[in-house]
């Protein structure tokens, strides 16, 4: 089997985990992980084609280290969101915030 | 034919303008000052009737008609001039209506004494003796329109001069809108007209010979014969003088009409608003009698409202219903003896009746101005048989009224009467009967108003002692003022002994009249047909018989039942109280109109119109914003405020997308 499609797999379970936790966790804590989740999975993908597809130009590498910058960017802007719902809810369920409902 | 600025055409702008001048000049300079209006009022009054004076006495041996007209309107070959037209019959027609309308101004500085509205009173005054005049001497039929409908207008302002009082506005509006029902079939009629002969010459429509000539070449709007067209354009233009002159579909805005003041009422009976309708009939009368059809609807008209009308004044215990009633009934008869052909005993009766309508409704001014009631038994309780002048006056109207000699009335009802008879004894027959009520209600009036009664209750006699009470109040509230209470009530009485004077002398003229209308030489054969017609027709003195005893009849049993020592009061009528019910409430006309309006008007027009805007417009309208707030709440249903559900969506349909990339 080529080693390419485990780490192919490696990473399609880690995003299936990762979409699971966004749909089903409560807590916003829990999917903000969750997305971190994903985020890790789409790094892998890229390593790995840049690995094993074109190794020369290492764009993959850097695309991964552009996903590590939006990810603790979006780290941040989402646990300032985190915070802010929890001083007004004083809790971090996702089913407190229902303020738009039409 | 403008000849320079003559004399004559100063004459005539001084008695075409002067009212419109004056109504502008209280209107806007003396509305304040009450005194300064009476004055210009009166002066311009004054001014137009010495002007008419003078115009009547210059054509007077004139035969031919004198025109003065401008082009008001012109459009390719489509002109509609202004101006004057002088004949003797607009020139009579004239003398009429400045001669009461100066009258009636100088009554009303008595009768309206302390009016806070006197300024507006006699602004509008002026307005009605303008548009009068200028519907008298219109050359025109347009002309004769325009004014007619401002005669409208102003007698409407005039019946609602109270209209802080319910009845009274309810009252004008009654009077403007039935007499615009009338004006609807007269302007069509106009139109038709107008549209087939190009023009409405009063001087075509007055002659004949001229009508005659015109008939072949009309051209009308609809394929029909010209005759046709005559007939209905007549009838039409009849249906205009049936609204004015109170004539039997259209007649019961009259007896309303007296919740204005007074003298309004006596100018409004006598020489303005419903002579219009008997004049503008007499004015182009060859075009009816070119219509036999249209001739016989007149009769036919006229005999019904006589008839009606007299019935209603019977019963009435309003001394100006009573009147009111006896306008109806005398136009009616006017307009009968029009249908019959007679067309110099229509004008005369028109002529001697505004007189002494005027002096009769001016005496019920006085008595009512004295008495503060309109029920003349409470005014006969009240001690009016002591007015002696205003007694002796409305006694002199009266006695005209019933056709008594050697009062006006007699000659121009027994002219009347001949006309009748000479037509067919059926309209004799109802002409003596409408004699015979017309005698009996007005004498009715006179036996109460002579011979007060106590009445046989003590109530009726504490009544009569409170009316008592009041008239000395009056008179002591009148002599505290002192002069200017004896000036206000002179004013009243000359303008009665005026008229009185007019009224006994005016039969007297007829034969000068006759000759002055219908020209000397054809007033001879006319005689003289009528005396060849005597052989075989009812002869003229059976006639002149006939009509006496009838009205003596009328008289005799009024003194039975009025006059005499031992005499109740109470009419035979009152026997018959479905009967009399049914004449006090005028025919149930009143609620017809008023079942009329409710079913037509209120039940279908409106109906339908409120429908359509409840249903259509606001339902439109509302369903579509009923619409929007739908489709607003459906798709609201999206926002579901659950975050997750939102990214299952946009996962799901990224998902899709992918596929469909994938696959494709």
């Amino acid at each position: 089997m080529n080693s390419l499609y485990v780490y192919l797999f490696v990473a399609l379970f880690l995003f299936c985990v990762g979409l699971w936790g966004v749909l089903h966790r409560r807590s916003l804590i829990a999917m903000l992980i969750s997305v971190e989740l994903m985020l890790n999975a789409a790094s892998i993908n890229f390593l790995a084609f840049n690995r094993f597809l074109s190794p020369d130009p290492a764009v993959g590498q850097i695309v991964v280290l552009f996903i590590m910058g939006t990810a603790a960017a979006e780290a941040a802007i989402g646990l300032s969101i985190i915070l802010a719902l929890f001083r007004r809810y004083q809790s971090v369920e996702i089913g407190k915030a229902q303020e738009l409902k039409g | 034919m403008v000849a320079g600025l003559s004399f004559e055409l100063l004459m005539a702008i001084v008695v075409s303008m002067s009212g419109l001048v004056c109504f502008g000049l209280i209107m806007v300079l003396t509305l304040r000052s009450i005194n300064a209006s009476v004055a210009v009022g009166v002066v311009g009054s004054v001014l137009s009737w010495l002007a008419a004076l003078y115009l009547f006495i210059h054509y007077w041996p004139a035969r031919e008609a004198v025109v003065f007209q401008v082009n008001w309107l012109v459009s390719s070959h489509v002109q509609v001039p202004f101006g004057y037209y002088f004949d003797s019959l607009s020139l009579l027609m004239l003398m009429i209506v400045v001669t009461i309308s100066t009258l009636i101004q100088i009554y009303s500085i008595g009768y309206m004494a302390g009016d806070p509205g006197k300024s507006r009173y006699y602004a509008f005054l002026c307005l009605f003796a303008w548009s009068m005049i200028n519907l008298v001497i219109a050359p025109a039929l347009i002309q004769l329109y325009i004014f007619w409908e401002l005669v409208g207008v102003s007698s409407y302002l005039l019946i609602g001069f109270y209209f802080e009082k319910y009845s009274a506005s309810e009252a004008g509006k009654k009077a403007f809108v039935m007499t615009r029902a009338g004006d609807i079939g007269f302007f069509i009629g106009l139109v038709l007209l107008f549209l087939a002969m190009g023009h409405l010459a009063v001087d075509v429509f007055s002659s004949g010979e001229k009508i005659a000539a015109v008939l072949p070449n009309l051209k009308p709007l609809f394929p029909m014969k010209p005759e046709t067209l005559l007939t209905i354009s007549a009838i039409l233009i009849f249906s205009g003088a049936v609204g004015k002159s109170a004539q039997f579909p259209l007649m019961t805005w009259l007896p309303d009409a007296m919740e204005g003041p007074t003298p309004v009422s006596a100018l409004l009976h006598s020489a303005t608003m419903v002579a219009a309708g008997v004049y503008l009939v007499s004015r182009i009368f060859p075009f009816y009698e070119a219509s036999h059809t249209a001739m016989l609807v007149m009769l036919v008209i006229g005999t019904i409202t006589m008839l009606l009308s007299s019935t209603m004044a019977m019963v009435a215990r309003d001394i100006k219903q009573v009147w009111a009633y006896s306008t109806i009934s005398q136009l009616g008869f006017m307009l009968m003896g029009l249908g019959a052909g007679a067309y110099f005993a229509g004008v005369f009766h028109l002529t001697t009746h505004a007189f002494f309508k005027a002096l009769l409704f001016l005496c019920a001014g006085v008595f009512i101005h004295h008495f503060d009631t309109n029920d003349f038994f409470d005014m006969s309780k009240g001690g009016a048989r002591k007015m002696l002048i205003p007694m002796i006056a409305v006694t002199i109207g009266v006695c005209a009224l019933s056709g008594l000699p050697p009062f006006s009335g007699f000659f121009s009802k027994e002219a009347v009467m001949g006309a009748l008879a000479a037509k067919h004894w059926v309209w004799l027959a109802a002409g003596l009967l409408g004699a015979a009520m017309t005698a009996y209600y007005s004498f009715r009036v006179i036996f109460v108003m002579w011979f007060p009664r106590g009445g046989a209750a003590g109530h009726a006699h504490a009544h009569g002692h409170v009316g008592h009470a009041d008239a000395d109040a009056h008179e002591d509230h009148g002599a505290h003022k002192g002069g200017a209470v004896w000036i206000t009530e002179w004013c009243m009485l000359a303008v009665l002994i005026v008229l009185s004077a007019i009224t006994l002398v005016l039969g007297a003229f007829e034969g000068e009249i006759e000759a002055f209308i219908i020209g000397a030489k054809e007033a001879a054969t006319a005689a003289q047909g009528a005396a060849a017609e005597g052989g075989h027709g009812i002869g003229h003195t059976t006639v002149l018989v006939l009509a006496l005893s009838c009205a003596l009849a009328g008289v005799i049993l009024a003194w039975f039942e009025y006059g005499a020592r031992r005499a109740t009061q109470t009419g035979f009528l009152s026997r018959y109280k479905a009967v009399e019910r049914l004449f006090a409430n005028r025919w149930y006309m009143d609620h017809f109109y008023r079942k009329l309006l409710d079913y037509v008007v209120y039940g279908g027009f409106s109906n339908v119109f409120t429908r359509n805007d409840r249903v259509v417009i606001d339902g439109g309208i509302d369903g579509f914003s009923n619409l929007t707030l739908g489709l607003g709440r459906l798709f609201s249903r999206l926002q579901s405020g659950l975050l997750q559900r939102n990214l299952y969506v946009t996962f799901f349909l990224l998902a899709l997308m992918g596929l469909y990339f994938f696959l494709v």
